[in-house]
C-alpha cells in the first residue's frame, strides 16, 4: 500500500478508534490531569456522548463488568448515615471506641481492605490473623483503586452498602498508591494532582469517608494505613502528602486510628529502602521488584506491627500476638508522633 | 512513551509523515529521525538523554579509533585490541554503575553483616534508565565487529547516533546489529509499496498479546500468587506458574512484535526476536526462538571469545555455563537471575552430555510420544527456571515452588477462562507460520474503507479487553 493511503488509513481508523473509545479516553485523561489533551478528551466525548456512538463501548464494558462505578458523592452517602443516627450516638464517638476482648470462643470479625498494596499486605494479614486464634478475618482488595475514582470504583459506596453491614469490629484499610491523579471535582471540574483545589477535594472525600466508618454505638475502631514510600524508579509519588491528610483528618475522630506505615519501610532517615532487618537482624526484601507493592515478607511485617498497634487499643491477651523475630519489625522500629506535610526527599 | 497510548499515536502520525517526505533527502531525514528517538526517549526523563549522548560520543569515537589502528587489510594491531577493551570496559562499566551498584554493595554489606561487621553502607536506590542494557550492547557490538574487522566501515556520527538512538528499537529491543540497520540508512524503499498489512497484523498482534494476554494473566493470577505464596494450594501455584511463562512471552513479543511493525512502516526492516519459544523440544532450540537477537549477542560477543565450541567438552561445558550465569545477570541485579542463568546453563550442558551418550539410542516408543516427552520437559524446566525470574527473592521461589506440594490452600483466580487462555496461548505457538502469512495475505486485499474499519474496532476492542491504563512493559526494567 502506498505510504499515503498508509497514512489515511491509519489516521481514519485512530479517529473512528477514538470516537467509539471517547469516553475510556475520558477517563484516563481525567485521571492522568492532560491539560489541553483533557480539554480536547472531553469535548470529544460530549459529542459522542450526544450522538450516542459511545454505546458500542459501553455495552463492551457493560458485558464485561468493567467502570461499574457510580458517581454517588461521599457526602450524599453521610448525609443519609447523619439521617439515621441519634444525637447520642455522635456524642458517643467522641472518646476511643472501647471494644470487648476478643477470645478463641467469640472471635473478634476484623475486615481488611484496599488497594492493590493490600493484596499482599492483606493476604498476610488475613493469615497471621487467623493464626492468633482470636480473630475473623475478611480481606477485601481491588486493584487499581482508591478515593480518586469512584467512577472506577465508589470505596465509600462499597464500605456502606458491603462491608460495614457485616458489622466488623475493626476494619483496615489502605489507600492512596493510585490516588496521585487528576481528579475531577462534584461539579465536574478536573483538579490537577496535588494543587491546593486537589488537595481540598482529596481532604474532603477523607474526612466524609471516616465519618462513614463511625458506628451508631461507636464499637468500631478503624486503623486507617498511610501507604508506605516508594521506592526509585516509580511513578507513585506524593505518598506522604497523603499521609500528612490522613493522619490530620484522623486526629479529630477518636474511631479512626491513623497507622504510620513509612518507619516500617525506610531506614533511620526514613527514606525507601527496600531491604531491612527484622527483629531477627537478618535483612530481607521487603517489597517486590516494581518498589511499591510489598513482598510476603513485607506484608508480615507491616501485619506484626498493624497488631501490636490493635493490642494497644483492644486487650489481645487471649490470642496469639508475639511476632516471630524473623517476621517482625525490630522493636527500635516506631510510628512517627507527628507527619510533616512534606517529608524531605520523599517520593 | 509507552507503545499502546494516545502520545505514541500523535507522535507516530507526525513521524510517519515526516520520514516518508524527507526519505528521499537523506540528511535532513537522520536528523529527523534522530530528533524523533529523542524526543521519544525523552519523555520519560529528558535527563538520561545526556547519558544516551554519552554513549552515542563515546562509542562513536572508540570504533573510529578502532578502525584507525587496523591494518589496512582490516586485521587487528595491539591498539585495535587495547582500544576494543577499553569500549567494552567503559560500556560495561556504565551499564554496572546504573545496574549493579547498589546490588554489590548490599551483597557486600550482609556478607559481612554475617561475619559480625557492621557497616553503614552508601546505597544510592539509582534509578535505571530505560533501554541501558539494549542500547549499550548495541553499541558494544559496533566496537568489536570493528575491532574484528567484520565491519569495515564506520558510521558517520549521524549515522551512528540514528542507529543506536532509534525509537523503535530503543527501549527493549530487538538488539539489532550496524551490519543490520546500517545498509538500510542508505536505501530509498519505495514508498509506493509499503508493507503495511504485515505492519498492522505485527501492531495489532502485539497490542493484544501485551495489552489482554499479559495484563489478564498477570492481575487474574500471577500477581497475586507471587506476591503471597503461602496463601495459595498446588493449583494455584502451578497455573501461576504456567501463567507467568505465557505473560512474559505475551509481554516481551508483543512489545517487539509493535517495535517490528512500526519499524517496518517507517520502511526498516528489524531482525525477528521471537519464534515461538515454547515448541521446542530442546533448551537450545529455546534459545534459538527466545529473545534471538539477545542470543545471537551472546553467542557471538561472549560464547566464542570465551573459547565456544573449540578446546575440550569441559572447556565447552564451562563456557555454555558461564554464558547463561552471565545472561541471567544481564537482566537484573538479583540472585533470582543468577538462578535462572544456571538453570538454563545446567540444562544446556546435561541436554548436550545426554545427547553425546545417548546418540544412536532407540527407546524403542513411537517417535510423537518421545516428541511430547521432550516437549512437556523442556517446557516445565523453562517455567521452573521462570519461578527464579519472576520472584523477589531466591527464597520467595522457593516457597513458592514448595507450595507445589502443599495439602492445603486457596484456589482463587484458577477459572475456566484462565485455563482456556493459557492452553490457547501454548497451543497457538503450534500454529505453522504460512497461516498468519496468509492472514496478511488476504488483509493486504482489503479495501482501504474495511481496513479502517477493523483496525478501529480492533483498537477498541483491545482497549475495553484490557485492564484500565497500560502496565508498563516488563522488559523495560531490564
Amino acid at each position: 500500500m502506498p505510504a499515503g493511503m498508509i497514512l489515511v488509513v491509519i489516521v481514519l481508523a485512530l479517529c473512528v478508534a477514538g470516537l467509539l473509545d471517547a469516553d475510556s479516553t475520558l477517563r484516563k485523561s481525567n485521571a492522568k490531569g492532560d491539560g489541553i489533551r483533557n480539554e480536547i478528551a472531553k469535548t470529544v466525548a460530549s459529542v459522542t456522548d450526544a450522538l450516542h456512538i459511545n454505546f458500542f463501548r459501553n455495552s463492551i464494558d457493560s458485558a464485561l463488568g468493567k467502570n461499574q462505578g457510580t458517581k454517588i458523592d461521599v457526602e450524599e452517602l453521610l448525609r443519609q448515615q447523619a439521617e439515621a443516627e441519634s444525637a447520642a450516638a455522635a456524642a458517643a464517638a467522641k472518646k476511643v471506641p472501647e471494644l470487648p476482648a476478643p477470645t478463641p470462643a467469640e472471635p473478634m470479625k476484623i475486615w481488611v481492605g484496599g488497594d492493590s498494596i493490600t493484596q499482599t499486605f492483606g493476604t498476610s494479614f488475613q493469615r497471621i490473623t487467623q493464626s492468633t486464634g482470636i480473630f475473623t478475618p475478611t480481606l477485601d482488595y481491588h486493584v487499581s483503586t482508591g478515593l480518586a475514582r469512584p467512577d472506577y470504583f465508589n470505596w465509600p459506596e462499597h464500605l456502606v452498602k458491603d462491608v460495614l453491614p457485616a458489622n466488623p469490629s475493626i476494619l483496615v484499610i489502605m489507600f492512596g498508591a493510585n490516588d496521585g491523579q487528576n481528579m475531577v471535582d462534584a461539579n465536574g471540574k478536573a483538579l490537577e494532582r496535588y494543587s491546593e483545589p486537589w488537595m481540598a477535594e482529596y481532604r474532603r472525600r477523607v474526612a466524609a469517608t471516616m465519618d462513614l466508618l463511625k458506628s451508631p454505638d461507636n464499637q468500631r475502631i478503624t486503623i486507617w494505613c498511610g501507604p508506605p514510600p516508594m521506592g526509585p524508579g516509580t511513578k507513585t509519588h506524593g505518598m506522604d502528602q497523603l499521609n500528612y491528610i490522613y493522619w490530620t483528618e484522623a486526629q479529630s475522630r477518636p474511631w479512626i486510628q491513623y497507622f504510620d506505615t513509612w518507619p516500617f519501610f525506610s531506614d533511620s532517615n526514613y527514606v525507601f529502602a527496600g531491604n531491612l532487618p527484622n527483629a531477627d537482624g537478618v535483612v530481607r526484601g521487603m517489597r517486590q521488584k516494581d518498589n511499591v507493592h510489598l513482598s510476603t515478607v513485607g506484608g508480615d511485617r507491616l501485619s506484626w506491627a498493624v497488631i501490636d498497634r490493635i493490642g494497644k487499643l483492644v486487650n489481645l491477651s487471649a490470642g496469639n500476638v508475639t511476632p516471630p523475630p524473623s517476621q517482625g519489625p525490630p522493636p527500635s522500629v516506631v510510628e512517627r508522633t507527628e507527619i510533616p506535610p512534606n517529608m524531605p526527599g520523599a517520593e | 512513551m509507552l507503545f499502546p497510548t494516545v502520545d505514541f499515536a500523535v507522535f507516530f502520525l507526525v513521524v510517519f509523515t515526516g520520514s516518508w517526505l524527507l526519505r528521499p533527502h537523506k540528511i535532513a531525514w537522520r536528523w529527523f529521525i534522530l530528533a524523533s528517538s529523542c524526543v521519544f526517549y525523552g519523555w520519560w526523563d529528558w535527563n538520561y538523554l545526556m547519558l544516551l549522548f554519552l554513549s552515542i560520543g563515546s562509542n562513536w569515537f572508540l570504533g573510529l579509533a578502532v578502525f584507525r589502528t587496523l591494518t589496512p587489510d582490516g586485521e587487528r594491531t595491539n591498539a585495535s585490541r587495547w582500544l576494543v577493551r577499553i569500549a567494552v570496559v567503559v560500556n560495561l562499566g556504565i551499564l554496572g554503575y546504573f545496574k549493579y551498584f547498589d546490588f554489590f554493595v548490599a551483597t557486600i554489606t550482609d556478607k559481612m553483616r554475617s561475619i559480625g561487621i557492621s557497616v553503614d553502607a552508601p546505597i544510592l536506590n539509582i534509578v535505571l534508565p530505560i533501554g541501558i542494557s539494549f542500547f549499550t550492547f548495541q553499541a558494544i557490538s559496533y566496537v568489536i565487529d570493528i575491532g574484528r574487522g567484520q565491519w569495515r566501515k564506520p558510521l558517520t556520527l549521524l549515522d551512528f547516533a540514528v542507529y543506536l538512538s532509534f525509537f523503535a528499537h530503543l527501549v527493549a529491543g530487538p538488539i539489532v546489529r550496524a551490519s543490520e540497520f546500517a545498509p538500510q540508512l542508505d536505501e530509498e524503499p519505495d514508498p509506493r509499496y509499503v508493507r503495511s498489512a504485515e505492519a498492522f497484523m505485527l501492531i495489532f498482534r502485539g497490542m493484544f498479546k501485551k495489552v489482554v494476554i499479559s495484563s489478564f494473566l498477570a492481575s487474574q493470577i500471577v500477581d497475586p500468587v507471587f506476591a503471597n505464596p503461602n496463601a495459595y494450594g498446588p493449583l494455584a501455584v502451578l497455573m501461576a506458574i504456567y501463567a507467568y511463562a505465557i505473560q512474559i512471552y505475551a509481554d516481551f513479543s508483543g512489545y517487539t512484535d509493535i517495535a517490528i511493525g512500526i519499524a517496518l512502516l517507517l520502511g526498516i526492516r528489524f531482525p525477528q526476536n521471537f519464534d515461538s519459544p515454547y515448541i521446542a523440544l530442546t533448551l537450545q532450540d529455546f534459545w534459538n526462538r527466545w529473545h534471538m537477537t539477545l542470543s545471537r549477542w551472546l553467542r557471538d560477543y561472549l560464547y566464542i571469545p570465551l573459547g565456544g565450541n573449540r578446546g575440550s567438552k569441559a572447556m565447552m561445558y564451562r563456557n555454555l555455563f558461564l554464558v547463561m550465569i552471565i545472561g541471567g545477570l544481564w537482566h537484573g541485579a538479583n540472585w533470582t537471575f543468577v538462578v535462572w542463568g544456571a538453570i538454563h546453563g545446567s540444562y544446556l550442558v546435561a541436554e548436550r552430555i545426554v545427547r553425546a551418550k545417548w546418540k544412536g539410542h532407540e527407546l524403542g516408543l513411537p517417535p510423537l510420544l518421545v516428541k511430547a516427552m521432550q516437549w512437556f520437559l523442556v517446557f516445565n524446566v523453562v517455567c521452573l527456571a521462570w519461578v527464579f525470574f519472576r520472584a523477589t527473592s531466591v527464597d520467595e521461589a522457593f516457597t513458592l515452588l514448595g507450595r507445589l506440594f502443599a495439602s492445603h490452600g486457596s484456589t482463587a483466580g484458577v477459572s475456566l477462562l484462565l485455563m482456556v487462555v493459557i492452553v490457547a496461548s501454548i497451543a497457538s505457538q503450534f500454529v505453522p507460520a504460512r497461516f498468519p502469512q496468509k492472514a496478511e495475505v488476504w488483509f493486504a486485499t482489503w479495501a482501504p474503507a474495511l481496513q479502517i474499519a477493523a483496525l478501529a474496532g480492533g483498537l477498541v476492542m483491545v482497549d475495553a479487553l484490557g485492564p484500565e491504563g497500560i502496565a508498563p512493559f516488563i522488559y523495560f526494567q531490564f
